[in-house]
């Protein structure tokens, strides 16, 4: 049986962990380690692999969940981890100094996985920091010529990750029926 | 470039400075500045100029605001501030934000001078319901413009609003409707035969006629004057924040659906009056019934709709999205999500959405209703060459396993 999965990356404590959480029907397999480095400063621990989760679907077959380690120095696995993926789940805090600046970098990174499949991204932290507004990452958007669903996000709320899921899903192929 | 055009140039007031800084600014105002503004005693004042980092400048700012409420008022500091109904100057003046911030305040003025007329629609309707500006002349109303006393300091590290948290209601998830939901919410219209040209207008609405047409008004001429202002009607009373895109309403979302419904007569629209903010309300004010402007229009959309099609919009067109609604934060209708992935990949009939999602017009008609009220709406021109035709797949990229994701779909909807 085929491996399918989505990805879910973004910055260091952008939600990735807390949203696979929210929608995995297993306790997520976590990699976190106490951080030692410049992540510190944001969270006590990270995640210095990836995070794990599953979804079960009808028929017996299943849909991985995986989180990409929010730190730069293991981009090198970004590659492989993307092989089989469906698309690409964007988490962006909004209470970073510069979320433009993560935004553009992760969506550089994995552009040609972006072309192969497609992106939704969550912009969390929005209860703490409301701007840049929603509005105003559909502006940065423009410069790549990209036009994705763009939610605000509780990483918390399985109805928030599970709604920009499906519009990842949607813009794969509007004509889907769940 | 600094110059009003063919205008006198500003008469500034200034406020928090010495005599030393006085001249300062005012050969800077005559230098740099070419002359865009000169220095005037307080009675002759267009603008109220107040150094913030002066010890008593929250005094001063309060007694101009309540000597003369409709004067902008800059204020300038070496911190970042964020005040409502105030223009913000970052020390160390440059030439490039002055001359921003009097462009910006001319434009405010001048919206301030009329009644905005270009709330219409894009086809000829009844005159709007027009919501008139009203200063200081009624008697019912304050005298002042309200005091956010809130200030928000330049920090490397961002911000954290602590009263954003408290506002539950504009962080609260999405509600999604299924089919019964919808009915239950918007009540029922049956379907509507596309050849059939009285169905057709029976199906429409026009957003004018009720309290839709007056909240987007109110909103427009509010982010126009930079201020926050009330709408004032039959109901209940309505603020409106330009600056942090969000409204105050004390009602809950029945009271504002019933609201919605009803079509607003000659006499009920003589009710309703733009003014500036009720001080009583705006302090003090409870952070749970902050709500976020746009989901706020977009459920006075869905209310006012109940699944016709809103009258300014060419039913015949191909409509687009220009982008994707914020849905996390709105209230999702039916198929919602697949004819916003329909309409971002390419424009298409109202009809065609329809047919090609399978999907009932009213459940169409009462999405684009409240895309076109948050702007989020295009529409082909006739010229135009469009478009996706029916017959086309509505894959934006052929997915791996199509089965696969249905039931990924499936799960996630709870199915």
């Amino acid at each position: 049986m085929s491996q399918y999965k989505i990805i879910f990356t973004g910055p260091v404590g952008a939600g990735k962990t807390t949203a696979i959480n929210a929608i995995s029907d297993v306790p997520p397999i976590k990699t976190d380690a106490a951080a030692s480095d410049m992540t510190k400063n944001r969270k006590a621990s990270t995640t210095v692999a990836m995070d794990y989760g599953v979804m079960n679907l009808t028929g017996g077959e299943k849909i991985h969940l995986y989180g990409t380690p929010g730190q730069e120095r293991f981009d090198f696995m970004w590659d492989i981890l993307t092989v089989g993926g469906i698309g690409l789940i964007l988490l962006i805090d909004n209470t970073r100094a510069d979320p433009f600046q993560d935004m553009k970098f992760f969506l550089d990174a994995f552009g040609k996985f972006i072309n192969d499949t497609s992106v939704a991204i969550g912009v969390t932290q929005m209860d703490l920091s409301c701007k840049p507004t929603i509005d105003d990452y559909h502006i940065q958007l423009q410069s790549f010529g990209l036009k994705p669903p763009v939610f605000a996000v509780d990483a918390r709320e399985k109805n928030d990750v599970s709604l920009l899921v499906q519009a990842l899903l949607y813009s794969l192929d509007p004509g889907l029926v769940g | 470039m600094m110059k009003k055009g063919a205008n006198a140039p500003f008469r500034i007031a200034l406020y928090g400075m010495d005599s030393r800084a006085s001249k300062n600014m005012e050969m800077y105002l005559k230098g740099p500045c070419h002359g865009a503004a000169v220095v005037v005693g307080e009675n002759e004042a267009d603008i109220d100029l107040i150094d913030a980092d002066y010890a008593k400048a929250k005094d001063i700012l309060e007694a101009r605001r309540t000597a003369n409420p409709s004067r902008p008022i800059i204020l300038m500091s070496l911190q970042q501030l964020q005040i409502d109904n105030t223009f913000f100057i970052k020390k160390p003046v440059t030439v490039t934000q002055m001359a921003e911030i009097l462009a910006k305040i001319k434009a405010s003025t001048a919206s301030r001078q009329k009644i905005p007329d270009d709330e219409k629609p894009t086809t000829p309707l009844p005159k709007p319901a027009t919501v008139k500006t009203v200063e200081q002349s009624s008697p019912k109303m304050p005298p002042k413009v309200a005091i956010d006393v809130y200030a928000k300091k330049a920090t490397d590290v961002k911000h954290i609003d602590e009263q954003e948290r408290q506002k539950t209601a504009k962080h609260q998830s999405a509600m999604q409707l299924n089919e019964g939901g919808f009915t239950a919410f918007l009540g029922t219209v049956s379907n509507i035969d596309f050849e059939d040209s009285a169905q057709l207008l029976t199906a429409s609405y026009d957003p004018r006629q009720a309290y839709l047409g007056y909240v987007q008004s109110a909103y427009k001429t509010a982010k126009q004057q930079a201020r926050v202002l009330q709408l004032n009607s039959i109901w209940k009373s309505l603020l409106i924040f330009p600056e942090s895109q969000e409204i105050w309403l004390d009602a809950d979302d029945k009271q504002l659906r019933a609201f919605a419904g009803i079509t607003l007569n000659k006499g009920t629209a003589s009710n309703m009056a733009l003014t500036l903010a009720n001080t009583a309300l705006t302090v003090n004010r409870a952070l749970d019934k902050f709500q976020d402007i746009d989901a706020f229009m977009w459920k006075l959309a869905i209310w006012t709709s109940k699944g016709r099609f809103p009258m300014g919009l060419d039913i015949q067109r191909p409509v687009f999205l220009k982008r994707w609604p914020n849905f996390t934060r709105l209230v999702i209708t039916p198929d919602a999500l697949r004819m916003a992935a329909l309409l971002v990949e390419a424009p298409r009939t109202p009809l065609e959405v329809a047919t090609v999602l399978n999907v009932k017009p009213q459940y169409v008609f009462v999405f684009i209703s409240a895309c076109h009220t948050l702007g989020l709406l295009g529409q082909i021109e006739p010229q135009e060459t469009p478009v996706a035709t029916p017959e086309q797949t509505t894959q934006a990229k052929t997915p791996k396993n199509k089965g696969l994701l249905s039931k990924i779909l499936g799960k996630l909807r709870g199915a």
